[in-house]
């Protein structure tokens, strides 16, 4: 190491002769220190180049006397900063951040640390935020270069929420199962700077992301975007955002056909982005569906039978395959295992109960087993089907008695599946951790006793943070002081779909509700990186203090960056044009711009045209308005990064155009005006084209240009079809 | 085959070889901005990134027209974030015979589509003239590339922050260059040898914009004709002074008037009504903290002095009619809009009453495609790939509102050649339409990447500078 040290020494040193040097700082990590504080040294020393005109070098003992020194790491590990710092160093936890400013007869600097190295590494960015720079989620925004000055700081920190989980993986093309590690690891590291400290990989049965057999019957399936391709052609609107390729794929699995490669190409996906977490300090978890499987298992199994879902393409527990059955535990138990054992470093699985359980009928028996470790204030399930059927979130009526009763017997299976406590065990003995996620929120007051013992759970009301709002005196029912409870924040909905979406006003408000709750934190739930950049720089800013509102952080985000306080006024009304857009549009039709095959044609249909409709383009329209002026007034280095959010927005507006000429071209139809419906499917032609254009000029990431795929193959191609079909009728 | 076919097949070769490098297509849009090629013959209808294809180049990035002089074709792109490439090929092959490089410092704020890159170089068969506005405007020797002289132009600032995009032309001994900016519009002489200013001429009535000069001959006379805000104008080509004015555009001119015999066309797109003065606009994009007033630090320090001169009252602040005092001329409070006119050049004064041939209020124009002016009929084309002609001498509409059956947007102007037009799409679709009164559509040829530069035809071949490459098409290629 210490050679490496040298070498790191001499490129830097080296390289700093081109600056014109005003200060020599000497970054000293501790001989011995974890990769991560080396890492954290390195970061430093990069970003304290950018930052200032200095001389900055690492190094791993002391500078001589009088030159700035910055000592990185704790007292654990870097002898030079337990002897300078001394008795100076307070009582931290393993998340706390230190930075202190520090003088001695022959020394000033720094001390930036933390109570672990993780800690020590959030300290260095922590470090970079009071310096200016902005995190996001695909770059870093710097300010001007700045006189350094690093006396009298004294920063000590601990997180109010001491998870703060990253979704990642998931479904959709425009969601991160369309991204290459490359990507991943781009977003990664930007998430380690806004410290995050944990990421799920939220994966399906029906992926490539694991192999496994039981019974003589192995898993076959392993398919992407629920079995959809996306090719591209000379006259997909926007491909030259998709760098001409005839196919739009994840790259990591770009020519791959077999099972065996597609599945061989999903698993060192996943490894990489675990290996990348771990080198970033995080904790890495592997989120699964243990109740539901691929269908070629429904032959060995007759009581599967097919779950709903997308294309049908799982099987789960059906009224005749009791919960008890030994067989479907040692099925489930050896595919839990094939996680564990493939994905060695993984140290949380989020087993989740079935969004729509199958499995109700076996209801009495399993609360029967469940009440028993409640206790005397158990419910009846008649009352928890009660209140489920006339609660307001969406499983309510008998989707919410359907869901109840398939939670309770999930629950049961699950307190059974893991009372073998080998089955989470890691080879090299640790033990995973298990959360059990989405139990039904009827059960949210006895939930410690519900799960299996020791583990924690991640939660789910409903899908939109203002239907989580609506509800959020559910929040205040987990006994949190007795179960680790975090909670399931959609920044942005697959349901709204494509559309430019936000929420941080409504998750400021659950933000504050998890402080005063005493909840563990949360994890996000997310597609597209899109308009998420002010959310996640919100939740990473309200994480640790309490204080922090939406707007606060807004403007400590835009300011900055903009220069200017009226550029982030602009944009704090835009995004919450953006929001009430959101808000309206989950609100009137949830599934508005779901990207399903059928997501446009489905308004090629007679029908009224909506009042809504019109108030949903004004709150887009004022939006583009507000993100271009933002745009006009902000200083011309973050022209370009608000250019992307004003752009999105004109999209939107062509996506909105193209759902209002349908409906007109398909009541033209219906009223046999074949001339206005050709006109009216060629005004929607022409706005789907250019909306898929628009994107097409800003393409930042695989989301971006999964979503041009996806309006190629689900919006420009059908009503091409359409048009051509009727013109020629 | 025979040897007597052998013997007609070289001397066919030689024959074209020594046609083939005649034609000139010296600047934007080839002679005199108007976009049309006389020479050219058996120019190709269908042809493609992978068809037809004589050669293409790797580029970078850039949208700045190529163009063909003495057998060479020139191009410009961005090789990196701050250098500029100026680059020859031998118009036969693609052979690269020179590049010249220049350091183009720290660049101004642009707004796509518009990209650094994007003036179009002009030549005079001994000299390559390649403006940048951090550099200026340099002279290069066609054979070799070496910089023969350079000289500093004003940096131009748009209050919008769209960014330079001026060509230069030229005129006899005259580099021309209209620099229509927010700041100091002029239009200035360069002597081609040497590079000494012959003469500048201020253009303090107009705002930004980005018309090319061209000539007009009329009565009996050459005169530069410039587009501008609210105006066309007339200058001297012998000392920069103004002729005559005409007085009927719109408020932002970004298009290139084409000229036919003695009459001058333009049309234009600008975005608002027709009382959408520029103060609208900027009350609208620039008051950032919309209190309804402009404030200093809403602008670049650079418009602080106009600013000061707008601020009547001293308040800080310009309100109402002091934006318009501030940066839009008092005599020329022209507002948005379209049009399409024609104008017959050779006025003196004022020749708004006199001139104007006929004016359509017409919506088919594009704010940046150029008009095309060929076989009697003036062609427009505006995005979504809807075409527009009129006749050229009456204005009467031979159709309008006609698809090319290409949609997205429309940077290029239409050009033409061997009764053909070209029409490029920005989405690298080029849609070759017969030339005649009736849109007949022959072809929509994929290049493969996106296309700003409008396209230069020269010696039966078309170039065509896509984002990233310029290609060469010539007709049986492969």
């Amino acid at each position: 190491m210490r050679i490496i040290i040298a070498i790191a020494f001499m490129v830097v040193a080296g390289s700093t002769n081109l600056l014109n040097a005003a200060d020599n700082i000497t970054v000293v990590v501790g001989q011995g220190a974890p990769d991560i504080e080396h890492l954290a040294a390195q970061e430093l020393v990069s970003q304290f180049r950018k930052l200032f005109d200095a001389n900055v070098v690492l190094s791993d003992f002391l500078p001589p006397p009088r030159e700035n020194v910055i000592l990185i790491g704790s007292p654990k590990t870097n002898r030079t900063l337990r002897e300078v710092i001394g008795d100076d160093w307070p009582k931290v936890s393993d998340q706390g951040l230190v930075i202190r400013s520090f003088k001695n007869d022959k020394h000033s600097g720094l001390v930036v640390g933390g109570g672990s190295p993780a800690a020590t590494l959030w300290s260095v960015y922590e470090l970079g935020h009071h310096f200016g720079i902005r995190y996001v989620l695909r770059e870093d925004l710097y300010p001007d270069k700045q006189p350094l000055d690093i006396d009298a700081l004294d920063i000590v920190q601990e997180p109010g929420l001491k998870t703060r989980t990253w979704r990642t993986v998931n479904d959709f093309p425009i969601g991160p199962e369309s991204w290459g590690l490359d990507q991943h690891k781009v977003v990664l590291r930007q998430l380690a700077k806004l410290k995050f400290n944990s990421v799920m990989l939220s994966v399906y049965p029906w992926q490539p992301f694991i192999d496994y057999e039981f019974a003589g019957v192995k898993k076959q399936t392993a398919m992407l975007w629920f079995g959809e391709r996306y090719p591209i052609n000379s006259d997909s609107p926007g491909r030259t955002g998709l760098g001409g390729v005839k196919e739009f794929t994840n790259p990591t699995f770009a020519g791959k056909q077999t099972y065996e490669e597609m599945t061989q190409a999903g698993t060192k996906l996943l490894r990489g982005i675990i290996k990348e977490s771990k080198r970033l300090g995080m904790s890495v978890g592997v989120s699964i569906t243990p109740l539901e499987f691929p269908t070629e298992f429904a032959k060995a199994f007759p009581g599967l039978e097919p779950a709903r879902g997308l294309k049908n393409l799982t099987v789960a527990p059906g009224a005749k395959l009791p919960p008890d059955s030994a067989k479907l535990k040692q099925l489930v138990a050896a595919r839990i295992r094939a996680y564990v054992e493939t994905y060695p470093g993984i140290d949380t699985l989020y087993v989740t109960l079935p969004e729509f359980p199958e499995w109700e009928q076996h209801v009495d028996s399993s609360w029967k087993e469940l009440a028993s470790r409640i206790g005397n204030d158990a419910p009846t399930v008649a009352e928890l089907i009660k209140t489920a059927r006339s609660r307001s979130t969406v499983a309510s009526g008998d989707r919410g008695e359907s869901a109840i009763k398939g939670n309770i017997v999930s629950l049961a299976f699950m307190q059974r599946l893991f009372a073998d406590s080998e089955l989470l065990t890691r080879s090299d003995g640790k033990r995973v951790e298990l959360v059990i996620t989405a139990v039904d929120d009827a059960l949210y007051p006895y939930l410690d006793r519900v799960v299996p013992q020791g583990s924690s759970t991640l939660n789910f009301i409903d899908y939109t943070a203002r239907r989580v709002v609506e509800n959020r005196e559910k929040l205040g029912t987990i006994p949190t002081e007795r179960v680790r409870s975090r909670l399931i924040m959609t920044l942005a909905d697959d349901n709204v779909g494509v559309l430019s979406q936000a929420a941080t006003r409504g998750l400021g408000e659950l933000m504050s509700d998890l402080h005063k709750h005493g909840w563990d934190g949360f994890s996000t739930r997310y597609w597209m990186l899109a308009e998420l950049d002010p959310t996640v720089y919100y939740l990473s800013r309200a994480a640790w203090d309490p204080k922090v509102t939406p707007r606060s952080a807004h403007d400590d985000l835009f300011t900055t960056i903009t220069h200017k306080q009226s550029a982030s006024d602009r944009l704090w009304i835009g995004f919450g044009h953006i929001e009430a857009a959101t808000e309206l549009t989950d609100k009137e039709n949830l599934g508005f711009a779901f990207p399903v095959p059928n997501m446009l044609m489905k308004y090629y249909a007679p029908g009224p045209i909506p009042e809504w409709w019109e108030k949903q383009n004004e709150h887009y329209t004022e939006a583009m308005i507000e993100l271009y002026r933002s745009r006009d007034g902000a200083r011309p280095y973050a022209q370009g990064f608000l250019f992307y959010y004003a752009k999105r927005s004109e999209y939107v507006l062509d996506y909105l155009t193209t759902v209002k000429a349908l409906r007109e071209a398909a009541n033209a139809k219906a009223k046999g005006d074949k001339e206005e419906a050709v006109a009216q499917l060629e005004t929607a032609l022409e706005a789907i084209y250019n909306a898929i254009d628009t994107l097409g000029d800003v393409v930042q990431d695989q989301s971006d240009r999964g979503l041009i795929a996806v309006l190629n193959a689900y919006g420009y191609r059908p009503i091409l079809a359409e048009y051509e079909k009727l013109v020629d009728e | 085959m025979t040897r007597a076919s052998w013997i007609f097949v070289t001397l066919s070769l030689c024959h074209l070889s020594t046609l083939v490098f005649a034609e000139e297509w010296a600047q934007f849009r080839g002679p005199n901005a108007a976009g049309v090629s006389k020479a050219s013959k058996n120019l190709p209808v269908e042809f493609s990134h992978e068809k037809n294809v004589a050669w293409s180049v790797e580029l970078g990035e850039g949208i700045a027209c190529p163009i063909v002089t003495q057998g060479r074709t020139i191009a410009t792109s961005m090789i990196d974030k701050q250098t500029l490439a100026v680059f020859c090929f031998d118009a036969a092959n693609g052979k690269e015979l020179w590049r010249q490089e220049f350091n183009t410092g720290a660049t101004p704020p642009i707004t796509p589509p518009n990209t650094q890159a994007s003036s179009t170089p002009c030549s005079d068969g001994e000299r390559v003239y390649v403006y940048f506005s951090t550099i200026g405007m340099v002279a290069l020797d066609l054979k070799g590339g070496e910089v023969i002289w350079k000289q500093k132009v004003p940096l131009p600032f748009y209050l919008m922050g769209w960014g330079a995009a001026h060509s230069p032309i030229l005129y006899k001994d005259l580099v021309l260059l209209n620099q229509d900016d927010d700041l100091a519009p002029f239009l200035i002489a360069f002597d081609k040898l040497t590079g000494k200013v012959r003469w500048k001429t201020e253009r303090p009535e107009m705002l930004g914009g980005y018309a090319v000069p061209v000539i007009c001959k009329a009565a009996g006379r050459e005169d530069i004709v410039v587009a501008g805000t609210g105006k066309l104008k007339g200058y001297d080509p012998s000392n920069g002074e103004e002729l005559w004015t005409c007085n009927t555009l719109l408020r932002t001119v970004m298009t290139t008037p084409a000229v036919k015999d003695d009459k001058i066309y333009i049309s234009i797109q600008s975005y608002g009504d027709t009382d959408r003065v520029l103060k609208y606009a900027l009350l609208q994009w620039k008051d950032t903290n919309q209190d309804g007033k402009l404030g200093k630090d809403e602008f670049d320090k650079a418009f602080w002095a106009k600013f000061d001169k707008g601020d009547a009252n001293k308040d800080g602040f310009l309100v109402d009619d002091e934006v318009d005092a501030a940066f839009q001329a008092s005599t020329n409070m022209v507002g948005g809009g379209t049009t399409i006119q024609a104008v017959r050049g050779g006025g003196t004064g004022d020749v708004t009453k006199t001139h104007l041939v006929w004016n359509l209020e017409n919506t088919s124009p594009s704010n940046i495609a150029s008009p095309l002016v060929s076989d009697g009929r003036v062609l427009v084309v505006k995005k979504g790939g809807i075409s527009a002609s009129f006749d050229a001498e009456t204005g009467e509409t031979i159709w309008e509102k006609k698809r090319l059956r290409n949609f997205g947007n429309y940077y290029a102007s239409p050009v033409a050649g061997d009764g053909k037009i070209y029409v490029q799409g920005e989405n690298g679709f080029i849609t070759v339409i017969r030339q005649g009164p009736k849109l007949e559509i022959l072809a929509k040829n994929d290049m493969g990447d996106s296309c700003t530069a409008t396209p230069a035809i020269a010696d039966n071949r078309i170039y065509v500078r896509t984002l990233q490459k310029l290609y060469c098409f010539a007709e049986g290629a492969e």
